[in-house]
């Protein structure tokens, strides 16, 4: 199912901007565990106390600080223009330019092509979090040793972000699939997460609009619910279906579709 | 046995455009030609054969099976030029040619590197930076490297230099003369007429005919134009009992039998002339005549 002289042009052609993201998400993780000083968080909390900000400040441990910054903001906004640039890519881009006919002229199945295309998007995401969070814990180890952190939280966080991206790579890769212009597959595939992104971000600034974080699947990713050991398992679980489901109607659209090579 | 069959094939993309109720069959070792228009519909009948667009009615068969269900197994014996060139993102000529060669399960190189020779192709340039000519030559190795026995070229000679045309058409000679199946559409005449033993002409999406090659090409009778030097001699001539026919005040067209070529030339040697051209029969006269008023019957 899986092409290797595909999968290898793939790695080729894409590798440089996955290892961009991922050492700047990795730099960004390491930078604001190493920068973290529980008491300077207090004073700014007490600062802003009463005003938007306060919701988007969140609790003052350095998990809960995490949550409401790199898992909400950074490490959500840089996986998702990987995403979109990279699902792009992939396919669309491809039948969009022409080059798709190279690989459909010699006896390779579509659902070959889908397939390894998909697995690429996929292994890239699970590599790119695994990183970061090695590097997490490397420097939660060296700057923060004396402070109190429960590593399983921390490495549900990072599994919780990466099931969220998985979904969300999910929704690229089936418009990706899905349009044979790279324009329509960018509407989509790009439009799409940056409105889930914004209800979110949106949602955590005031109470008012919290009914947006009905309207965002970025809100299956309950990072209180996680620091809190609340029930978070059918949020994340819900994640996996999106994200399962969308790879599989992908390979169904692409199989069915006319192209127009 | 028909190696490529299209039966009642219509892709209907509305306001007329597309292709309409199609029949072609190509024998086994037959090359055929296909000519229309741009946008005539000659690039969707060749992606209805390499199983990238489903027909909305009607079949499409190479070597019996069904070129949108078996599209990956039938490209085992299939190789193409794409109309249009977009190679994937690979350095060099050669690193596209592996990959393709990897893809196809190609593990000798020895014909594409005759082909790389005979076409003078400088496979280690960047890809990116290749003329148009050089392009087509590295999409004519890739189709033609695995020797399948069946080839769809679309407009295979674009951007070619007419040296590299003639020896491409030598090679596609060559290729017919392996016994390969050969589906080949071109704006160029010359090239249908040299390699061709049918021909289809497509307009507005309907085949509107199918002939022979030789029955087009046939010249029991040529034509012939006769510049006069002075509208006396044009219209003295316009008296010979020949088929004759006056263009201009000193132009003349005149048909010819081939056995009285002879007397013709006799005759003309008593005129003062200034020029004498003979108009071939070709499938290009075919082409405007058809084009112009040509009924299309399906």
């Amino acid at each position: 199912m899986i092409n290797g002289t595909i999968f290898k042009q793939t790695l080729h052609a894409n590798v440089k901007l996955w290892l961009m993201f991922t050492i700047v998400l990795t730099i960004l993780q390491v930078v604001m565990i190493a920068v973290f000083d529980a008491s300077t968080l207090t004073d700014v909390s007490h600062l802003v106390e009463g005003t938007a900000l306060a919701g988007m400040l969140g609790k003052t441990t350095l998990l809960g600080m995490l949550a409401s910054t790199f898992y909400s903001i950074h490490g959500v906004i840089f996986p998702i223009i990987f995403i979109i640039m990279t699902a792009n890519s992939l396919i669309a881009s491809q039948v969009d330019r022409g080059s798709m006919v190279y690989l459909l002229s010699t006896p390779t199945k579509r659902s070959t092509i889908i397939v390894t295309q998909a697995f690429y998007l996929i292994v890239a995401l699970v590599i790119m979090f695994f990183m970061e969070t090695i590097a997490g814990l490397v420097t939660i180890q060296v700057f923060q040793s004396d402070t109190d952190i429960v590593v399983a939280d921390f490495v549900m966080l990072n599994v919780g972000l990466l099931l969220l991206m998985f979904a969300i790579s999910g929704i690229s890769f089936f418009f990706s699939s899905y349009c044979n212009l790279t324009k329509n597959s960018l509407a989509f595939g790009a439009g799409i997460q940056i409105a889930f992104f914004l209800c979110q971000l949106l949602s955590s600034v005031d109470e008012s609009l919290n009914v947006l974080n009905y309207l965002t699947i970025n809100a299956l990713f309950d990072t209180t619910a996680i620091l809190d050991g609340e029930h978070y398992w059918w949020k994340l679980i819900i994640l996996f279906g999106i994200g399962l489901v969308l790879y599989i109607a992908s390979l169904e659209v692409f199989k069915r579709k006319d192209l127009p090579l | 046995m028909a190696m490529i069959e299209l039966q009642n094939v219509t892709k209907d993309y509305g306001d007329s455009r597309g292709i309409f109720n199609i029949n072609l069959s190509i024998e086994l070792g037959e090359a055929f030609g296909f000519v229309g228009t741009n946008g005539a519909g000659k690039t969707t009948t060749i992606r209805h054969l390499m199983g990238f667009l489903k027909p909305n009615t009607g079949t499409v068969q190479i070597k019996n099976l069904d070129a949108w269900q078996n599209a990956a197994e039938i490209k085992q014996c299939v190789g193409y030029t794409p109309g249009e060139i977009a190679f994937p993102d690979v350095k060099t000529g050669w690193e596209f040619i592996h990959q393709q060669a990897e893809l196809l399960q190609l593990t000798d190189l020895s014909f594409a590197n005759q082909l790389i020779e005979r076409l003078q192709l400088d496979p280690s340039a960047n890809i990116k930076r290749m003329s148009k000519g050089m392009k087509q030559k590295t999409a004519i190795v890739v189709a033609l490297m695995a020797d399948p026995p069946i080839l769809i070229l679309d407009e295979p000679t674009t951007g070619l230099d007419p040296l590299m045309r003639a020896e491409f058409i030598q090679i596609i000679k060559e290729e017919k003369g392996k016994g390969k199946t050969i589906f080949m559409s071109s704006h160029m005449f010359e090239e249908i007429e040299e390699t061709c033993d049918k021909v289809a002409m497509i307009k507005e999406g309907k085949i509107i005919t199918i002939e022979a090659i030789s029955s087009i090409m046939s010249n029991e009778h040529q034509q012939f134009i006769i510049e006069f030097s002075n509208e006396q001699e044009s219209t003295r001539f316009m008296q010979e009992k020949l088929d004759s026919v006056a263009i201009s005040h000193t132009m003349v067209s005149v048909n010819i039998e081939n056995n009285i070529l002879n007397e013709f030339l006799a005759i003309l040697s008593t005129y003062q002339f200034d020029n004498l051209t003979e108009q071939n029969h070709t499938l290009q006269e075919q082409f405007y005549h058809l084009y112009s008023g040509g009924q299309s019957h399906d």
